[in-house]
């Protein structure tokens, strides 16, 4: 394939979006920050994407609840759409509040489903909760986290990621079926309390994916972790690189 | 008609807010109340019950942790919602807060998008207003300073104490 396309879908209080467009960028892709206005009034163009990315944020002020406002519009004006693409099977990622919207749109963990069956509630802290945290990679099927180490470290900001699921059908369901991708863990990949835990998540929970795997939403920002120079201790995955960079290059690979 | 939509804590759900709300009573030194409890709620003017219960599913409560309790506007302030969250005899006043008129209310405006991507296009008017339960023998005073030092900002919101029980 020639150069992936990605659409970054943005709106009123997204703020991920650049971050994002540049780590496609980097990686090989064409990036395009569409807002969603524009996106009403040609829905069709969504296809012509190849990768679809719901960046962090605050939307629409994270009135009512986070990514809700957000998650209505596209589930009404666009759903069938973004399910459409979801289902194809290209790339779809959400980013903090896009994990959110994904999650309340309902095409997360199940885009066949297309109904929220799952949601990211308030901090267990009742606080926003902003720093780095240490993720487990699991065994899963998620294509955007191929080849990454076990234990890996993104940064979190964010006061609704509590991920919780309907009901102990449906989490079962997601965990039997390896789609839960990363989990908040200590640094040596031991079970984490608050605060290397953030939001107390149901079995830590911090990122799923759809059963195919092209879908995934994570509460952590793989975009703030593109170049080592953004870590802390300047710490890189791959030379000068963040390991955020590897799970943007995994798409974009996955499509050439 | 106006429908006045609660939004609660399902059962087994904390009340992160209205355990923030306990603690900031606290905080200013009053000791009187020992427990509290928090519902936003919305007045939605120009629906019908049947898009409100459709706006409180869809729009207002997250399915899966909380649920919603639709009253008429025009009935008595007594019919809450923490109702059907608390059972046995203890007494509970709502200090309800709402933005007065004129001011700038951000939240509704988003509430109105939200309504119109529903599907709901007809024209509706949206208020957006905050529910703080207080239960326990409190006395009418202390209310009064609840609602004035903690709850409410009374340069652009109004307060109101209701008994329910």
């Amino acid at each position: 394939m020639a150069m992936p396309k990605a659409l970054i879908i943005r709106t009123a209080g997204t703020n991920c979006d650049f971050e994002a467009q540049k780590a496609f960028e980097l990686c090989g892709a064409k990036a395009e920050r569409i807002h969603v206005n524009e996106l009403l009034t040609s829905a069709s163009k969504i296809l012509s994407y190849d990768i679809l990315l719901v960046p962090g944020g605050f939307s629409y002020g994270d009135d009512i609840a986070s990514g809700k406002i957000l998650a209505n519009e596209i589930k009404n004006k666009l759903g069938d759409k973004i399910k459409r693409f979801a289902l194809s099977g290209k790339p779809v990622i959400g980013i903090c509040n896009g994990f959110q919207v994904l999650v309340k749109m309902g095409l997360l963990p199940d885009p066949e489903l297309f109904d929220q069956t799952a949601t990211l509630s308030y901090n267990d802290s009742g606080r926003f909760e902003c720093r780095w945290v240490y993720l487990k990679n699991e065994k899963n099927k998620c294509l955007w986290t191929k080849d990454l180490p076990e234990i890996i470290t993104l940064p979190v900001a964010h006061g609704e990621g509590k991920f919780i699921a309907a009901n102990s059908e449906t989490l079962k369901e997601i965990e039997d079926n390896s789609q839960v991708v990363f989990r908040y863990v200590n640094a040596d990949g031991s079970k984490a309390d608050y605060p290397a835990d953030p939001n107390g998540s149901v079995n830590a929970i911090s990122g799923i994916c759809n059963d195919k795997g092209n879908v995934f939403g994570l509460m952590p920002h793989p975009e703030r972790y593109v170049y080592a120079l953004q870590h802390p201790a300047r710490e890189g995955f791959d030379g000068k690189y963040g390991c955020g960079k590897k799970i943007f290059q995994n798409a974009v690979d996955y499509l050439k | 008609m106006e429908y006045e939509i609660e939004i609660l804590p399902k059962k087994g759900f904390t009340d992160l807010h209205g355990a923030r709300v306990l603690s900031d009573i606290m905080q200013a030194g009053i000791k009187d109340v020992k427990k509290t409890g928090y519902s936003p709620v919305y007045a939605i003017d120009g629906i019908t019950k049947a898009e409100a219960d459709l706006i409180g599913w869809e729009i207002l409560s997250d399915k899966i942790t909380e649920t919603f309790f639709i009253t008429e506007s025009s009935t008595t302030a007594k019919d809450r919602g923490c109702k059907e969250l608390s059972s046995g005899g203890e007494k509970v006043h709502a200090i309800e807060v709402w933005f007065k008129k004129g001011v700038t209310d951000t939240v509704s405006e988003s509430v109105v998008k939200a309504i119109k991507d529903l599907g709901i296009t007809k024209e509706v008017k949206v208020k957006t207003g905050h529910i703080y339960y207080i239960y326990g023998a409190v006395g009418k005073q202390v209310l009064e300073k609840i609602a004035t030092t903690v709850l409410a900002n009374t340069l652009i919101q109004d307060y109101k104490i209701n008994e329910l029980r």
